[in-house]
Formats: C-alpha cells, structure tokens, sequence
C-alpha cells in the first residue's frame, strides 16, 4: 500500500505538505519537514483507499 | 530505467496502468535536478511541461493577490510543499492554460522526472486507455490537493 499523506500543521506556521509514504504515520511519531520537527496529533482517512493509494489527512504541531 | 519506473509505479498520476505502458511513458521524459531556491516555474509563464517530484521537496506559491494567474510584482505565499510521488503541472495538460503558480525547489539535489506535454497528449491521443486512466487520476489528485488546501486554511 501507498500512503498518500496530506500534513497540515496547526497554527499556520508551515503551508503543510503532501508526500507519499511507504507505512502509515502513527499518533506521536516525530515528523521531519524540510528539517523541522513536527509530532503527529491525528490521523485520519482523508477519502476511502482505492486501488493501491490510501490517502491520510493527518494534522502535525511543532516541537 | 529501472528507477524510474519503480517512480512512475508509485506515483498516483499512472497508477492502474500496467507496467508496459509505464515503460512508454518513460521513454518519453527525462529526469532533471534542481538546487535549493531554484526556480522551477512561474506563475503567468507559458505551459508545456509535467512534473513528477523522484526525491526532494518543492514548494508551491501563489500570489496573495486577487488574480493569481496575472503575472506581475505580487506578494507570493507558499501554499503546500510536495514531497516524493507527487505531480505538478498538470494543470497544464488539461487547459493548456499560463501556469497557476510559481513553484520553487526547497531542498537541495530535488530530483524532477519532467514530461513535455505535447509529447504526452500525443501518446494519450494514441493511447486512449493512458489517456483515460491520467485523467482520471488528474481529476483524483485535483481533489486531494483541494481538500488538503480547505483544511490547511482551517488550521
């Protein structure tokens, strides 16, 4: 499966991103985004999985 | 080759087709590396490429003003970065119209497999199953980018 991933960080302090992945994210993990570090807070199915793309909605906060 | 078929596979833009016609589509682009801060396209320029990020980041910017596709001395505001797998341009490939946005490499050694368009629609042309299945998957990632933009503004 192919994680289709869009990361929106809380308090507008990056635009956010959307990236592919090759595992899910997990709540708590360390995300890096252009070498800044982001804790996941939610993940969520951003529309239904289809063929072999999930897509995740998945909101970050800095550290 | 290899390498960029293995991209191809896994970006949304071609999934559904089988490897065959991948290969076609490979033969047809080429890859191409960007510095960070690199220009990459302008906002208001001419159309003719698409782009498919192999490794790296770009950032996409619009203007902060009230007409984005008129070129001009505007503010510009990065409104997402796209990582590895995802598709930029293609926007262009649909209405052959002047670039939206400006989009600029924020990581150094950011590798672009880069397709010209007409070379591309002419294979879609020739190829109707390609054709179908791009668009298609055009018309998916259009979306996605949508709801990741309505969410963004809501964070």
């Amino acid at each position: 499966m192919i994680y289709k991933i869009s990361y929106v960080v809380l308090g507008g302090s990056h635009p956010g991103a959307i990236v592919n992945r090759d595992t899910p994210p997990q709540v708590g993990e360390v995300i890096q985004l252009n070498g800044n570090e982001y804790e996941v807070v939610s993940v969520t199915d951003l529309i239904p999985p289809q063929g072999d793309f999930a897509y995740l909605h998945v909101t970050l906060r800095p550290r | 080759m290899k390498e960029v078929i293995e991209l191809l596979k896994q970006s949304e833009l071609f999934a559904g087709l089988p490897e065959d016609k991948i290969q076609q589509i490979v033969t047809i682009g080429s890859p191409r590396v960007y510095g960070a801060g690199d220009m990459i396209i302008a906002a208001g320029d001419p159309s003719d490429e698409l782009y498919i990020v192999q490794e790296g980041l770009v950032e996409v910017l619009v203007s902060s003003g009230p007409a984005p596709d008129v070129p001009g001395a505007q503010e510009m505001t990065a409104v997402v970065q796209l990582g590895r797998g995802q598709v930029f341009g293609e926007m262009a490939l649909v209405d052959r119209g002047a670039r939206s946005a400006t989009v600029r490499c924020v990581k150094s050694d950011t590798q672009l497999f880069v397709i010209p368009r007409d070379v591309f629609w002419d294979l879609c042309e020739q190829d109707h199953h390609i054709g179908y299945v791009v668009m298609r998957n055009i018309a998916r990632d259009l979306s996605f980018k949508l709801r990741h933009r309505n969410l963004s503004r809501g964070a």
